[in-house]
């Protein structure tokens, strides 16, 4: 079986959410068959500039074959294009305006994707949000996997998305929330779907005396991993901790680990070590008494994931579905939806040991079951099983024609988005007190 | 100290959540999210402004309504004697001026005309000259007239204002006088009962010599300057200035009112007066001063040379105050018989 894994952009160094995703799987799954990574020559995410050779290469015993990007993306043209078809009453080819000008625009990935289709068992196309995946599930239909990666953002209002949820052969879902937002804007319940996620390599014994003596960081601490940026919610973070550096009680400090976009507020018991490997990143989490999480869109956060691994409690914020959504189903987490819930929450967790020792196991025994290795990889290989077997479904719905292309009748997808449904998706309890998704 | 309840060791984060919000929503008082709060904080301020219609950009909108004022350039003609005949054309002018005397001798006279003209045409300067001049003053009045607005609707808004915060304040001291009348009320109704001297059964002193330590060096002495027996010295508990000068009122009043200062004299034999009649602290010092005015004038040297009159310090000041327990207790100033022991020790 020969699996072809399309992702924008591969490799160790590449740090993105779906892209680090992308690779995690593709490792894995070498484990049971031929896997072939079919990706961009790109390294950045703004501009998509090639900065790769294309041609093919090894990372990690991976196959990598890349492919160069037609044109760098143009923010000016991208954010007016944005602009119109997020905002305003647009047309279909002001979406695939859109798209073109997202990029990463890689005709030659899709051209091989056509023609070398029938090489492949499977292929799995990562984030679809970007040209790659729209166009190359169009040109693999009978074979294309998807794994959305959707975020709750106005994308997937966007109607040229919506037949490419209906028509792929199946759907793996990083969680139930976004599988029903994505059945919701789409109404694709009949294509086969199941919630997998990542597993992350989280070390078996972490050292947190090393870090805090390599760091010297004393005292109980919180940790934030990840980029330091006010669309994940840092600004927000900062102002709330401010108020809870205001409490006397409150003893923990604060500890930031990641590339900063943000001025970092200048504190005593505010420190940030700027970009740690993953040895130094889980020994930190391993000394932090919780890991905050307060980004206001994830479609699943491998930061709360691995703070759970190490048996670590998160304090994520409310506003993301699914990380609410994620600290009911595994009462391993709490969450605050504004500066009074963050300080009582905190203050819950740092004067409760108790309870913060009881969500940490939680934590460790919800991303054993769901999480894990073994669970992952079982999870891909039953879904190839299923649609193996099953009829393979038509192409995917064509693109209208030029005239129907330019008719102005598609809403906001601002609009789109606001209708979908809100809140974290919590089944019934289970006799152990945990809800299923 | 735990913040709430987790007694199970199963933990629901969604019941702790509703404990945390419950907590939260009890110190907020409402159950209003943050959101609400600001929409009810802005609309107060909202209503608040509102009525009076503030525009504290008035004077830039009339600025901007009224440009700086130029006189317009109006049309206007200059009309000389010769203005008649004018032409570009040399030749022309010349026999217009040469058939001058033709005209006026055949056809008609036009210099009155041309004086008419130019008389009218000078009217016309001035008259546009004036109205400019006035226009422009009328302007400038225009302008002082909406400083003013402008400086009044400021002022009364700030008045506005002002009388807001006082009525607040004053809400706020009525309500805060409402509640003291009612603590009041509340406190007299909760007054203890205490028996009269004659309803209370009689208490058999104990022996003079009980000798506690502080009886030893108050043994009645012989006081020069004062009419009064000497006081004794009891033990107890410090007590407040307050009591003091309760218990004191409760003992002017027994003996007619007469003032205490007046009564006891200073360690140097001249009268002491009271600094302050409603300073208890002063006027005990002035009593114990006078209690234990040593006879013998070696213990007075010695107290002078340390720049006392006597006890000193708390010692002073509880002796005096035990004195008057001792009488409060006993009522021995009634029948002025001397006290011979230390008292019955208070807090025992």
């Amino acid at each position: 079986m020969k699996v072809a894994v399309v992702v924008q952009r591969y490799g160790t160094s590449i740090n993105g959410g779906a892209e680090l995703h992308a690779r995690y799987i593709a490792e894995r799954l070498a484990r049971h068959g031929e896997v072939e990574v079919l990706t961009t020559c790109a390294t950045d995410y703004v501009t998509w500039r090639n900065e790769l050779p294309p041609g093919v290469e090894q990372v990690n015993g991976v196959s990598v074959r890349r492919f160069p990007v037609k044109h760098e993306r143009d923010p000016l043209v991208f954010g007016r294009r944005q602009e119109r078809v997020f905002a305003h009453r647009h047309s279909i080819g002001d979406e695939l305006d859109w798209l073109d000008a997202e990029g990463p625009t890689t005709p030659a990935l899709v051209d091989h994707i056509a023609r070398h289709a029938g090489e492949y068992a499977f292929c799995l196309f990562f984030s679809y949000r970007y040209y790659h995946a729209f166009y190359g599930a169009r040109a693999a239909a009978d074979r294309a996997i998807l794994v959305p990666t959707a975020e709750r953002d106005a994308t997937i209002g966007l109607s040229i998305f919506h037949p490419l949820f209906r028509n792929v052969r199946a759907i793996l879902y990083n969680s139930p929330e976004e599988r029903t937002m994505i059945q919701a804007v789409s109404g694709n319940e009949s294509v086969p779907g199941v919630v997998v996620g990542v597993g992350s390599d989280v070390p078996g014994n972490p050292q947190p005396a090393r870090f805090r003596q390599k760091h010297n960081v004393r005292g109980p601490f919180a940790v934030y991993v990840g980029r330091i940026d006010e669309n994940k919610g840092c600004k927000e973070l900062f102002d709330f901790f401010d108020g809870y550096l205001q409490d006397p009680h409150g003893k923990l400090s604060l500890v930031l680990i990641g590339n900063s976009l943000l001025p970092i507020p200048q504190h005593p018991r505010i420190r940030h070590l700027g970009f740690l490997n993953d040895a130094d990143k889980f020994d930190a989490m391993a000394a932090a008494d919780v890991l905050f999480m307060p980004s206001y869109y994830e479609s699943l956060s491998m930061v709360a994931l691995e703070a759970w691994a190490l048996g670590r409690p998160v304090l994520a914020n409310a506003r993301c579905d699914v990380l609410k959504g994620q600290c009911i189903r595994s009462n391993a987490g709490l969450y605050y939806d504004n500066a009074q819930e963050f300080a009582e929450t905190l203050k819950a967790i740092e004067q409760n040991r108790w309870l913060s020792g009881t969500l940490g196991r939680n934590g460790r025994q919800f991303f054993r079951e769901h999480y894990d290795w073994p669970v992952i990889e079982r999870k891909y290989l039953d879904m190839f099983d299923r649609i193996r077997h099953a009829p393979a479904a038509g192409a995917i719905e064509p693109l209208p024609g030029w005239l129907d292309r330019r008719r102005q009748d598609l809403p906001a997808a601002e609009e789109v988005l606001a209708k979908l449904p809100t809140g974290p998706v919590t089944g019934p309890r289970q006799p152990d007190g945990r809800r299923s998704a | 100290m735990p913040e709430f309840n987790v007694r199970s060791d199963s933990v629901n984060v969604e019941h702790i959540m509703e404990q945390i919000r419950a907590r939260i929503r009890e110190k907020r008082g409402v159950d209003y999210t943050e959101q609400q709060i600001r929409e009810l904080a802005a609309v107060k301020l909202e209503k608040f402004l509102d009525p009076r219609g503030v525009r504290s950009d008035l004077l830039d909108q009339f600025r901007k309504a009224m440009p700086a004022y130029e006189p317009p350039v109006l049309p206007n003609y200059s009309f000389e004697s010769d203005t008649l005949f004018e032409s570009h054309r040399g030749i022309i002018r010349f026999f217009r001026k040469l058939f001058h005397p033709l005209l006026k001798l055949f056809l008609f006279n036009p210099n009155p005309l041309i004086r008419a003209l130019n008389i009218q045409a000078q009217l016309n300067t001035m008259y546009a000259e004036r109205e400019a001049q006035r226009e422009s003053s009328r302007r400038a009045m225009d302008q002082l007239y909406y400083e003013l607005i402008h400086n009044l609707v400021l002022e009364l808004t700030r008045t506005g204002i002002e009388v807001k915060n006082l009525k607040m304040r004053v809400e706020s001291l009525s309500s805060r006088l409402e509640f003291n009348e009612r603590r009041a009320r509340a406190l007299e109704s909760a007054v203890v009962y205490k028996p009269s001297e004659e309803e209370r059964p009689a208490r058999p002193l104990p022996p003079p010599a009980a000798a506690s330590p502080h009886a030893a060096p108050t043994t009645p002495q012989p006081q020069t300057p004062s009419p009064q027996p000497p006081h004794t010295q009891g033990g107890g508990p410090p007590e407040g200035p307050g009591q003091r000068s309760r218990r004191r009122r409760r003992r002017r009043g027994r003996r007619g009112g007469g003032p205490v200062a007046g009564q006891f004299g200073s360690p140097g034999g001249s009268p002491q007066p009271a600094v302050n009649a409603a300073d208890g602290s002063t006027e005990a010092g002035a009593e114990t001063s006078a209690a234990f005015a040593p006879a013998d004038p070696g213990i007075a040297s010695a107290s002078a040379a340390f720049g006392t009159s006597g006890p000193t310090g708390a010692s002073a000041g509880q002796a005096g105050t035990g004195a008057d327990d001792d009488q409060e207790d006993e009522g021995p100033d009634d029948d002025g018989a001397p006290h011979t022991g230390g008292g019955e020790p208070h807090g025992q």
